[in-house]
């Protein structure tokens, strides 16, 4: 299992990560990230991992 | 004068193909000194400069469009940006653009309608200039006859006639300031008189802090919102098109491929960069590779040089729709990132869905000769030809 963590100091809304991982992150009222499965495996880790890469404010982490 | 000093003529000039330019001046000098403006082109360097607000301000010196107080929220910086984006990030989430999503596929279905059996169009006049104006007076609910009016007041401001430089531009677009307030201030009594389902009625009904907006914090925003939401979608559009146009295999994985659309449209922002370049004001002396930048020179993070930096992008030439990571810096980031990207987006994915489904293959007439505008990367004419669809 790896664990999903967003940094909402850091996240500004690009939005790419509940569009890459819509089965991980979803939208909150403002359109920031917020992450609603926090423990994935399989093919919800790697839509974690895609969104990860693609955060262009390096705002989310994965963790053993 | 050297080839960098040519391209930075007041940031930008209208160049079809900018990126040899941004790879020069990230390889020669990432710090560019020109005449009015510091000129960042290494990612590190602008994405720096986006995240430190305290360092480099978005506020009113760093750009000027005739406005006579801040704009809303761009020229705030942090910790009052937040409360203001608090109310208008919510407008413009993804949930609330695909709300908007149906309505504009049918807008756009009709501004198809009236070239497609014709064989040609210039998709810029056509196309790519009254699609997003429409869509911006339904979204802020304003009669839909003020189209022109408002093409007039958006070039009258960006594009101001008889600006020479930084210090012209605010008496070459005050006047039409001055219209754009006082359209506002009417709009904004209308509203006030018969509240509906838009953006303009939204904005009267919010509440910071148990506060409602001023009137001039709405007339702040809808100026904001007219000099951002008009001109960009449109310069995406024209960039995005003269680009598929002239590779016929993009296009085709466009059309054979329909899932590669919304990852080709992220390709598309970062390559072409529509907004090029934002601006900053240094709000104190400070130092950016090496170089020093003193308090008070304005400051522009050239956003498409970002975006081919290989620093962050392996092969950054290579125009591939799949491209998987891709961090592009089209919308801007930091605080300060565009608060109308998720509409940018569905505009465009909508526009490109339809017209391909429609007219898959076209390209630009023969013996054309585009013209680039500066600053904000639309063409002044961009004619297409097409076969006719059989109906």
């Amino acid at each position: 299992m790896t664990r999903v963590a967003v940094d909402a100091d850091r996240c500004v809304g690009h939005g790419r990560c509940y569009t890459l991982a819509p089965d991980v992150f979803d939208a909150d009222e403002v359109g920031h990230s917020i992450v609603f499965v926090e423990d994935v495996s399989g093919e919800r880790e790697a839509q974690a991992a895609d969104a990860e890469r693609n955060c262009p404010e390096d705002a989310i982490t994965l963790s053993p | 004068m050297t080839e960098a000093d040519g391209f930075v003529n007041h940031t930008v000039a209208g160049l079809a193909e900018p990126q040899p330019m941004y790879k020069a001046l990230r390889e020669s000098t990432p710090v560019f000194r020109a005449p009015d403006v510091v000129v960042l082109s290494r990612l590190a360097d602008i994405e720096m400069a986006l995240k430190h607000t305290e360092l480099f301000s978005s506020n009113m010196d760093a750009v000027d469009l005739g406005n006579i107080r801040p704009l809303i929220p761009l020229q705030i910086d942090p910790p009052d940006h937040a409360k203001y984006r608090r109310i208008l990030d919510p407008l413009f989430t993804p949930r609330e653009m695909a709300r908007r999503e149906p309505g504009v596929a049918q807008l756009v279905n009709e501004m198809i309608d009236r070239f497609a059996d014709r064989g040609e169009c210039d998709f810029h006049e056509d196309f790519a200039v009254p699609l997003p104006c429409t869509v911006f007076l339904q979204l802020l609910g304003l009669p839909l006859e003020d189209l022109d009016q408002f093409l007039e007041w958006k070039d009258g401001v960006i594009r101001p006639e008889g600006a020479d430089g930084y210090e012209g531009r605010h008496d070459a677009s005050a006047g039409v300031a001055q219209q754009i307030y006082d359209y506002f201030e009417r709009a904004i009594d209308d509203h006030i008189a018969g509240p509906r389902d838009d953006v303009l009625s939204s904005l009267i009904a919010a509440r910071i802090e148990g506060e409602p907006l001023t009137r001039h914090e709405i007339l702040d925003i809808c100026f904001l919102f007219l000099i951002a939401g008009l001109d960009t979608v449109t310069d995406s559009l024209d960039c995005f098109f003269v680009y598929l146009a002239r590779h016929p295999d993009h296009r085709h994985q466009l059309v054979e491929q329909p899932d590669v659309l919304p990852s080709a449209i992220e390709e598309l922002l970062r390559w072409e960069t529509p907004v090029p370049g934002v601006a900053r004001v240094a709000m104190q002396d400070v130092e950016v590779g090496g170089c020093p930048i003193n308090k008070g020179e304005r400051v522009s993070p050239l956003l498409g040089a970002a975006n081919t930096d290989p620093a962050e992008f392996p092969d950054p030439d290579l125009v591939d729709f799949r491209r998987n990571p891709n961090r592009h810096r089209a919308f801007g980031g930091g605080p300060h990132r565009c608060l109308g990207s998720h509409l940018a987006r569905m505009e465009l994915r909508v526009a490109m869905r339809e017209f391909h489904r429609r007219i898959p293959d076209y390209e630009i007439k023969p013996g054309t000769e585009l013209t680039y505008t500066a600053a904000l990367r639309s063409v002044e004419s961009l004619p297409l030809t097409f076969p006719v669809p059989v109906s």
